[in-house]
């Protein structure tokens, strides 16, 4: 999906529907996005939607998705509100990010940064 | 894989935490630069189709239609461990990207606004737009050669910076300016200090 020519445009038309925003709840650029274990998976799923549901086996932030896929974050984010209106996958909802960094955490960032 | 799954529709909190952080500041300032160099992933464009007029299908004019309807975001990630990352994302440039903004900043931890000594106005609305959201940034002083050197006090006056807000000279070329800039940030805007 390079945009060299007009069929990456129908193909994500295609994946979308035209629809610009997700369904329901929206998610921030970097929640984490998790399958649900032990559904078993619709036969009928689009590769893209596959994928997904591969990778984020693996708790994957929405970004990496959109990485792996090679795809706009806007175009992820529609297919992903659809996978989990589906419940196939669960997205963790927006957190202040305070609340999120304690003092582990911290360290550990730090300490993380330290070692690059 | 030891990780917790939630039932869908849950809002329990994943094991995993992915840390948010910008890098702004005017056009050509080394924000492409400073992703690419402490990124482990590469190239790390993502291309943002923008979206308020759909996917472009609406579009009749072709070819240049695509090129307003899209705006590369640079995107970088540091792995600290299995479940615990920090994303870097570029803000884009332009004016009429502004929009993106503010929806790359929501929940982020904070900013590095990079200035060019040369042309330090061009950070002007990036500072702005931090302080009025109150988003904690530094201000990241990338040193191009032949620039001359200013005293951090000079760049905190001629940008009004208040007194907390850390400004830190740097070259972004180098992984482990780069890394000071972070760490930098992200004890301010953890420790406030
Ligand atoms: N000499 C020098 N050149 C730099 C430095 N940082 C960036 N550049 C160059 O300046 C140009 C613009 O940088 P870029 O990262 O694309 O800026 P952006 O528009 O903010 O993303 C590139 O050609 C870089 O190689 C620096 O610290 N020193
Ligand atoms: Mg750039």
């Amino acid at each position: 999906m390079t945009g060299e020519d007009p069929g990456p445009l129908i193909r994500l038309y295609g994946l979308t529907g035209g629809r610009a925003r997700p369904q329901g709840e929206s998610f921030d650029l970097v929640a984490i996005v998790v399958t649900v274990g032990d559904l078993p998976q619709p036969s009928d799923l689009l590769p893209e939607h596959r994928a997904v549901l591969s990778l984020c086996r693996r708790p994957t932030p929405v970004a990496d998705v959109a990485a792996h896929l090679r795809l706009p974050i806007n175009i992820t984010r529609v297919i992903l509100g659809d996978l989990r209106r589906d419940g196939l996958i669960s997205i963790e909802r927006p957190r202040p990010v305070a609340q999120t960094i304690d003092e582990r955490i911290y360290r550990e960032v730090l300490d993380g940064l330290r070692s690059l | 894989m030891g990780y917790a799954v939630s039932e869908p529709g849950t809002t329990r909190a994943p094991s995993a935490l992915a840390i948010k952080i910008l890098i702004a500041g005017g056009f050509g300032v080394g924000k492409t630069t400073m992703v690419g160099t402490i990124s482990e992933i590469r190239p790390l464009h993502t291309e943002e189709l923008l979206s308020d007029r759909g996917i472009g299908v609406d579009d009749t004019s072709g070819v240049e239609s695509k090129t307003t309807t899209t705006v590369a975001l640079d995107f970088g990630r540091i792995t600290i461990r299995d479940g615990l990352w920090l994303y870097l994302f570029g803000t884009p440039g332009q004016d009429r990207f502004w929009f993106m903004w503010d929806e790359l900043a929501l929940g982020a931890l904070g900013a590095v606004v990079l200035a060019d000594t040369r042309r330090l106005q061009d950070c002007f609305p990036a500072v702005d737009y931090f302080e009025q959201r109150g988003i904690p940034f530094v201000v990241g002083v990338n040193c191009f050669d032949g620039a001359r050197r200013y005293e951090p006090g000079k760049v905190r006056r001629a940008l009004g910076l208040a007194e907390h807000i850390p400004i830190v000279m740097c070259d972004v070329r180098r992984r482990a300016s780069v890394r000071d800039v972070l760490t930098t940030l992200v004890t301010y805007a953890v420790k406030g200090a």
